[in-house]
């Protein structure tokens, strides 16, 4: 039996278990933690009367979701209001599958299949699927003979063969544009939701979310494109393995210092995917009611709320793989070849890694939450400028300065040539750049155009404060609203 | 309204910092972050209600004065603990919420011509202004300091005479009449 699970079941079934039960369970715990840094960042000192520092509060919270009326308006649109929330939690959920959390483990394991010329191709049959074969030897064999039925039995070999899994989930060679990919489809979720509650506030909340998504897509989708261009690869795990080294010996060699601007980028941008201020116009309290789920209560509503909370953390583990070395930290280095640091065989190294990978994840949604409570909220032409004049050039220019730089630099570090990885010479050019870019965009937005002008008073022609000049209703008035406004 | 009488302002122009947005950024997340570390540190602004109340507290710590709050009602006895109003009106008179309710009676005793037969106060409806107090010609209605009244009904906050004379006994040895 426990044969035929070692044979038949992947690890990753285990590990699809325990991280989406960690990954829910956390998502719980963020909601209080959110509540207490709101309490601390207002001199409060948050929930702390269920249980011992209100840590039993998600508990309760979660038997009132479950407790409630499901409560659906009339003149809704059924299935759409019933899909919409299931969408977003589903598609949060699969896009889980592709974060890396451990690198990659190495094991070794004695198989019997019949024998092959090619011994790894015969104990690849032998072992679960998605395992990478890398040396297979056979050390016995057993002659053909028949077996209890009398039917032939052909050769096998006993092989010894040690091979390769990721570990995390689904070891996705496009990982990072899979996460994207599926994470951008969250917006059908939140635009199902307003557009079938029937509710003006509710499809006002969804016309924005659709609005701010298309927009910020492109910066997020440019920011990680600096450090695939870096690197030649969309897998995870191997941009992981790359940033596991050090410069100088201390340094970590994470791609906050090669690319800072491209971090900053994916910060905004992860902000505004995840619909959280100061980006949180679509569910903006004050102006729409609590925008898109307006409508939603009960279970339902919570289907909402979790899902921003567990995008948080999808974008958060993206954002920590990118840009923060992933599960690195001194010690944890895979212990089979010095240049392939992400390979190592002790499965307690794996696990020690994602509890890393986490750790460094909950600071990021620390970011997140610590700047949700501190700044105000865009208004809506701020946050289309902020995109289309600011992030979307910004990003393009960070993008032409990484390819230049790796052309000119590139060739000339080994360490790049040989393993793709940054050195310390190529990572201090790069922050070098950095700054300069950062220079000639503050000079650039000296030199360019001012933005048009937004939110002027616009003349209603035959309003109370602008009657119709030529006394016929419906004409345009021509003149200026005042010499200020119509200089610029 | 004419378009002469409209001030228009010139946005200020922005510094290349501020321009910038990050700058600017960087230190509203040093104020919300010095606020979470005092909170962390231990001196937070919470005041944990039934464990903690304000008149426990000094005044400059923002305590509250009891002495001067006008709390729920009572209605005053006199020494041989027959209530002192004389039925007279006077409160339900000044009373701007009308929330008092007093039906007279002739009194049984002999000094006095009435006594009340019912005295109800909607003490939802009660503004707690004090001027029954003010008006009372016999000091039998008082406001005490007690604030935490509550009730599950709204018929329950209707204050009948005898729950108005049982607050008395209850807060008459820590605020005398």
């Amino acid at each position: 039996m426990l044969d035929w699970i070692q044979t038949h079941i992947p690890p990753w079934v285990y590990i699809a278990f325990i991280v989406h039960f960690a990954i829910l369970g956390t998502v719980a715990y963020l909601i209080l933690l959110e509540r207490k840094i709101a309490s601390w960042t207002q001199d409060r000192i948050g929930p702390n009367r269920v249980g011992p520092f209100g840590l039993l509060q998600p508990i309760a919270d979660g038997l009132k979701f479950i407790l409630k009326e499901d409560y659906r308006p009339r003149h809704v649109d059924k299935v759409l209001f019933t899909v919409a929330p299931a969408v977003m939690i589903i598609v949060i959920i699969v896009s889980i599958a592709a974060l890396p959390w451990g690198g990659v483990k190495q094991s070794t394991r004695r198989v019997t299949a019949p024998t092959q010329v090619d011994l790894k191709a015969a104990a690849a049959t032998a072992l679960p699927a998605g395992f990478n074969v890398i040396d297979a030897k056979e050390v016995d064999h057993v002659d053909p003979g028949t077996d209890v039925n009398g039917n032939a039995v052909p050769r096998q070999s006993v092989i010894e063969a040690t091979y390769r899994w990721p570990f995390q989930i689904a070891g996705l060679n496009i990982g990072v544009l899979f996460i994207v990919a599926v994470l951008s489809l969250a917006i059908y979720g939140v635009v199902l939701g307003g557009w079938s509650s029937n509710n003006k506030y509710a499809f006002l909340g969804a016309l924005r979310a659709t609005a701010q998504m298309i927009s910020y897509e492109i910066p997020l989708g440019l920011s990680i494109l600096a450090i695939v261009v870096l690197y030649g690869t969309l897998d995870l795990t191997t941009i992981v393995d790359r940033q596991a080294h050090y410069w100088l010996g201390f340094i970590p060699a994470w791609n906050i210092f090669t690319q800072p601007i491209a971090f900053f980028m994916f910060l905004i941008c992860i902000h505004a995917e995840a619909n959280r201020a100061p980006f949180d116009l679509a569910e903006a309290e004050q102006e729409l009611v609590g925008g898109y789920h307006t409508e939603y209560s009960a279970m339902r509503f919570a289907l909402f709320f979790l899902a921003e909370y567990a995008g948080m953390i999808t974008t958060s583990v993206v954002c920590v793989a990118l840009f923060f070395g992933g599960w690195h930290f001194p010690g944890l280095s895979g212990n089979v070849d010095p240049n392939n640091p992400s390979v190592t065989t002790s499965l307690t190294v794996c696990i020690l890694r994602s509890v890393v990978i986490f750790a460094k994840t909950l600071a990021i949604i620390f970011i997140f939450m610590w700047v949700r409570w501190s700044l105000p909220r865009f208004r809506f032409d701020q946050l289309m400028h902020l995109a289309w004049r600011a992030l979307i050039p910004i990003a393009l220019l960070t993008l032409l300065m990484t390819a230049i730089v790796l052309f000119v630099a590139g060739p000339m570090s080994d360490d790049f040539k040989k393993y793709q990885r940054i050195d310390g010479g190529l990572a201090a050019i790069f922050f070098i750049s950095n700054v300069i870019l950062l220079a000639v965009v503050m000079i650039a937005s000296r030199v360019l155009p001012a933005a048009p002008d937004t939110n002027r008073r616009m003349r209603i022609a035959g309003s109370r404060f602008s009657p119709t000049p030529t006394g016929a209703p419906g004409a345009v008035d021509t003149t200026p609203i005042s010499p200020a406004l119509s200089s610029s | 309204m004419k378009d002469s009488d409209i001030l228009h302002l010139e946005e200020p122009r922005l510094s290349l910092g501020d321009q910038f947005y990050l700058p600017q950024v960087l230190k509203g997340l040093g104020t919300t972050m010095k606020h979470m570390l005092t909170v962390l540190g231990g001196k937070d602004r919470v005041v944990q209600y039934p464990e903690e109340r304000r008149e426990d507290m000094k005044p400059e710590d923002g305590g509250m004065l009891l002495q001067t709050y006008r709390g729920v009602h009572r209605l005053n006895k006199d020494e041989e603990g027959r209530p002192r109003c004389v039925a007279c009106f006077m409160c339900s008179t000044a009373c701007p919420a009308r929330c008092i309710h007093i039906e007279a009676a002739p009194s049984p005793w002999d000094d006095r011509e009435k006594y009340p037969q019912k005295f109800d106060i909607d003490e939802l409806r009660c503004i707690y202004c004090g001027m029954c107090e003010e008006a009372c010609p016999c000091d039998a209605i008082e406001l005490t300091s007690a604030y935490d009244i509550v009730g599950l009904t709204r018929q329950e906050m209707i204050f009948d005479k005898s729950k108005l004379l049982k607050i008395y006994d209850e807060t008459v040895k820590s605020e005398p009449m």
